[in-house]
């Protein structure tokens, strides 16, 4: 029993990383129409930025990763007036992705010619080191801080998305942008605010997630199948579906670790096919495309 | 049927020049494969300094040879292109050795090249010792995860642990270690109460170390990759609490020069058998630390791999004053077995069986002296050869 | 000109190049052939996404299946290298059928998604079975039979070269027979129109596992031809790179054309080779800017680019012909 639980709970924390970092994504892919390969490589620089800031200039941590955040959407924003607004749509699918990849590709490039190719830490305030004891089952105090963290991201998305102005002009724009703009909706705003919206979330989940994705030039490109799959089988543009398909992915992973270590690679790969098998457009169907 | 014209006059007319020309010593080309681009950059690099340092003490001729090192970048293992590219050092850039390796699969792909061109190759680093078996060309001065393990497994041993957990990664090295550590731990009389085989890509290794806890072991046998696994693996360890429990040990590929500062505290404590630490007492070593020093600015990456690399290098030098800086395959291997040698990591000797060196594998244990993290030596287990050699057969 | 007639003129270009490249580049033959070997892999994946508009990143998967399938039976069965390529061809059909037959329902990301999750469990069954793969160490010792019982296979790779340019000239000239058969072209209309198809009484799915099962062959024809003339298989080739690397040579070429697939992947790995050896390290960079700017200002790739300047040039010819 005290080892489910452990699983359990070591589940929902991986799969709550793998939220946080994940779910910009879900917001750009879902609500922009955007494949943005290209995550992984924001949510790397956030990280490195952070790291930067707390190690080489003795910032704290707190200021450090806010620092970060919005360091990386100001890198982010000229990109999307630039490059991403000139492949908007969803008949220019192939075109993002390669895009995309070449944004990663470059952005790899630079983080290695700036940082070089060793490992970098975020160092960590006194208050998320150690242990938090749960019962039976000590989990670090870090995890359950990102799981607060998700938690609130959800709550805060949830409310931003269905409860305000912005989010109804959003999903409108979103829908109809030709609709939405005879009634005077202004996109191209729209569009840079979610773009940044969607940046921003990335850097965090790469500033949370470091201790759990290593921060190092290939980050970007190692982790990007992760991402993917987390947003696939959530379904694209679902807070919810994320945060679901997140917890799904990140239980069935770890309890196929647990239980069958050889062969752990194969629960996450299966779980995936057979989700999608299931419900190809992810578990709460935002959009019919 | 071109080429066979083209080269016949290609040929004569050298031939004709030849006659000419008065016989001077020509320049001896050795050609080294390793990742110079990719996530593995740094141990390429490690490899095209430790060649230059040596160098820089020792000339670039031997015998009176000019000796010229091509550099051929393969980022990953990737044996297909491993084998394009010693073609084209072996065809085109007509090189008489072959060097470097990094990956396994790597040096494993050029055997059959190897032996039908008669060029040696000296591996730098690839760990498997299987590698030395396929052809008779191979020499190596690297280590292999046996002679690394044995002389480890026998020292856990005799510290009073008796139950052991292994965890290493899911491909050719890690089960190798396992086996290496299996094999003896259970021969000294001890027991291995689980066999932990972690997929490589693994990021979150929490469901592991439940496992590891689950397993009542006192404690765990680790194998990693160096990079970022190696990192979150140690990293899991401290952050599940198991750090005060169970003891660590491992081989010291976990624990790299390079990697030290990023692991941080969560290193320290560490118990690793290897053949080489920065931190090795020696002059030579003081030296060629030094010397790295000097020519690059600093000493930051100076590991296992730079070693590996500076006594191939030795061993590339040997060979071409054995052969006059002619091609002879096999005369040249002949020359170097049973060589014995001082190398900044302690002593050397090119075993005549293996073609692997017998060296000293030291007993270290990470700790922060003077601030920095280092892998400080604490004993000695003196030369030992490669276990992994022809077993079983 | 009729469209066969310039089928069969392609085929000749490609023939003649590649025997001038024999000629003019005797050292580097290694090179070569890896370049023709990959162009059939491009190819194949040519025939799914230029023609059927299937997004896939799971080429790997059928490519890595043909060659493993080739490389196993050299170790243990039979040396003759048309078998061997033939093994290699119909196993990537049966696992492109297989998996196509359940896959192809999805659209879109998921299917990305889905192709990609095939090809990983490929790569870890490759792994985990090392008694027959080799497992990460790689599939060694194949050495194949003279081809044809006369021509071996040597150190200097003239006749793994020749052989893998006959295979892809070959290739090329069926692949262009099937696209413009009457099967072809129903596929071209399922990428531009399914629910026509299926109003006309076709299957759109039918067409598309059919296609997919095809360039399943062609690209395991590829990797037992790779496994035959390098000698070795490796885990590399089930992996997610090698398959974002095919589809990155072909948009890169322009895809949709046949020759397009060829075009990409000689200037890709040209390009690849001549700045490993001068540059390595800043490989990335190169590479992320080269996609960037085909897809922002030569969205069809090398061949769209090609047709313009070629349809320019002939009409400036004709205006400077009808002013003289």
């Amino acid at each position: 029993m005290q080892t489910v639980l452990g699983i359990a709970i070591d589940g929902v924390a991986y799969g709550m990383i793998l939220f946080i970092i994940s779910v910009g994504l879900s917001v750009t892919l879902g609500l922009m129409r955007v494949v943005n390969l290209a995550h992984g490589a924001f949510a790397m620089v956030g990280g490195y930025l952070a790291s930067f800031a707390a190690q080489r200039l003795g910032l704290p941590f707190e200021a450090a990763a806010a620092g970060a955040i919005l360091l990386t959407v100001v890198l982010a924003l000229p990109l999307e007036r630039l490059l991403y607004r000139r492949i908007y749509g969803s008949a220019n699918e192939l075109a993002q992705v390669l895009l995309t990849i070449g944004l990663t590709f470059v952005v790899v490039a630079g983080i290695n010619y700036l940082f070089g190719p060793t490992l970098k830490r975020i160092p960590l305030p006194g208050y998320l080191e150690g242990v938090v004891e749960l019962g039976p089952k000590a989990i670090p105090t870090h995890r359950a801080f990102v799981i607060a963290v998700g938690m609130a991201a959800i709550a805060g998305l949830w409310w931003l998305l269905e409860r305000t102005d912005f989010g109804v002009k959003l999903r409108a724009a979103v829908d109809d942008p030709a609709m939405a703009a005879a009634l005077g909706i202004r996109t191209e705003r729209l569009y840079a605010a979610t773009f940044a919206l969607g940046v921003g979330l990335a850097a965090l989940g790469g500033i949370l997630g470091a201790e759990l994705l290593p921060l190092e030039p290939y980050y970007a490109i190692r982790y990007i199948v992760l991402f993917l799959a987390v947003v696939a089988v959530g379904g694209a543009g679902s807070v919810f579906g994320s945060a679901g398909a997140a917890l799904a992915l990140g239980i069935v992973d770890t309890a196929g670790k647990y239980l069958i270590p050889d062969f752990g690679e194969f629960f996450f790969y299966a779980a995936m096919i057979l989700i999608l098998f299931r419900w190809p457009n992810g578990f709460f169907r935002r959009r019919t495309a | 049927m071109t080429g066979r014209l083209r080269a016949i006059l290609l040929g004569a007319a050298a031939g004709v020049a030849m006659a000419a020309a008065p016989a001077w010593a020509a320049t001896v080309k050795v050609g080294v494969i390793g990742p110079f681009s990719g996530p593995f950059a740094t141990a390429g690099q490690t490899f095209k300094q430790a060649v230059e340092v040596y160098q820089a003490m020792h000339g670039d001729s031997a015998g009176g040879n000019r000796i010229e090192f091509v550099y051929k970048d393969l980022d990953q293992a990737n044996p297909a292109q491993s084998k394009a590219l010693a073609q084209e050092l072996i065809v085109k850039e007509k090189v008489q050795y072959l060097a470097g390796f990094f990956f396994t699969p790597d040096a494993l792909a050029v055997a059959p090249l190897m032996d039908e061109a008669k060029v040696p190759c000296v591996i730098f680093n690839a760990a498997t010792s299987a590698i030395t078996e396929k052809s008779p060309l191979y020499v190596r001065t690297s280590f292999t995860l046996w002679q690394a393990t044995v002389p480890l497994a026998q020292h856990v041993y005799k510290t009073g642990v008796r139950k052991v957990v292994t965890a290493v990664s899911d491909y050719g090295p890690g089960i190798d270690g396992e086996a290496a550590f299996k094999a003896t731990f259970e021969k000294a009389g001890g027991q291995v109460v689980d066999s932990i085989r972690m997929p490589l890509k693994s990021t979150d290794f929490a469901p592991f170390m439940q496992r590891i806890r689950d397993s009542g072991a006192e404690a765990i046998y680790a194998f990693l990759p160096a990079g970022p696994t190696t990192l979150a693996f140690a990293k899991a360890f401290a952050d599940n609490g198991l750090k005060d429990r169970i003891k660590f040990f491992g081989p010291g590929d976990i624990t790299q020069e390079p990697d030290l500062p990023a692991l941080g505290d969560a290193a320290v404590g560490i118990t690793t058998a290897f053949h080489y630490s920065r931190a090795h007492d020696s002059d030579l070593n003081r030296a060629f630390v030094a010397k790295h020093k000097e020519k690059f600015g600093n000493a930051d990456t100076v590991t296992f791999t730079s070693v590996g690399a500076y006594d191939g290098t030795h061993l590339i030098y040997k060979m071409v004053e054995a052969t006059g800086g002619k091609p002879d395959g096999a005369k040249a291997v002949e020359a170097v077995k049973g060589l014995s040698w001082e190398s900044p990591r302690g002593p050397l000797k090119l075993d005549p069986d293996s073609r692997t060196v017998v060296q000293n594998v030291y007993l270290r244990v990470t700790e922060r002296v003077n601030g920095a993290l280092q892998n400080t030596e604490k004993e000695t287990f003196a030369a030992q050869p490669d276990y992994g050699y022809k077993l079983g057969k | 000109m009729s469209p066969h007639l310039r089928d069969a003129a392609g085929a000749a270009t490609l023939a003649a190049a590649g025997l001038a490249a024999f000629w003019l580049f005797p050292e580097d033959l290694g090179l070569l052939t890896r370049i023709a070997a990959t162009a059939l892999y491009v190819l194949s994946l040519d025939l799914v996404l230029g023609y059927c508009g299937v997004a896939t990143l799971g080429q790997a998967a059928l490519f890595g299946t043909g060659a493993y399938a080739a490389g196993i039976a050299a170790v243990h069965l039979v040396a003759e290298p048309m078998v061997l390529l033939l093994i290699g061809g119909v196993a990537g059909g049966l696992i492109a059928l297989a998996t196509g037959a359940l896959i192809l329902r999805a659209h879109g990301l998921a299917l990305l998604m889905l192709t990609i999750a095939v090809t990983q469990m490929a790569h870890e069954v490759a792994n985990k079975a090392r008694w027959i793969t080799g497992g990460s160490d790689g599939l060694s010792g194949i050495a194949p039979d003279p081809v044809l019982g006369l021509f071996r296979f040597d150190l200097y790779g003239r006749t793994s070269y020749l052989f893998a340019l006959a295979v892809l000239v070959v290739g090329l000239l069926v692949a262009q027979r099937i696209v413009r058969s009457p099967f072809g072209l129903a596929c071209r209309g399922v990428r531009e129109d399914p629910l026509r198809v299926a109003a006309l009484g076709g299957s759109p799915r039918r067409y598309l596992i059919g296609m997919y099962t095809i360039s399943g062959v062609f690209a395991g024809v590829a990797g037992a031809l790779t496994a035959v003339s390098t000698g070795i298989v490796g885990l590399d080739s089930l992996g997610f790179s090698w398959s974002a690397e095919a589809l990155v040579m072909l948009v890169l070429g322009g895809a949709g054309r046949l020759y397009g697939a060829i075009i990409g992947t000689v200037a890709f790995m040209a390009i690849h080779h001549i700045l490993a050896a001068t540059d390595p390290f800043h490989w990335m960079l190169f590479i992320g800017l080269f996609l960037m700017g085909v897809v922002l200002f030569a969205p069809g790739g090398i061949a769209a680019a090609a047709e313009r300047a070629l349809e320019r040039a002939a009409g400036w010819l004709r205006r400077a012909g009808a002013r003289a």
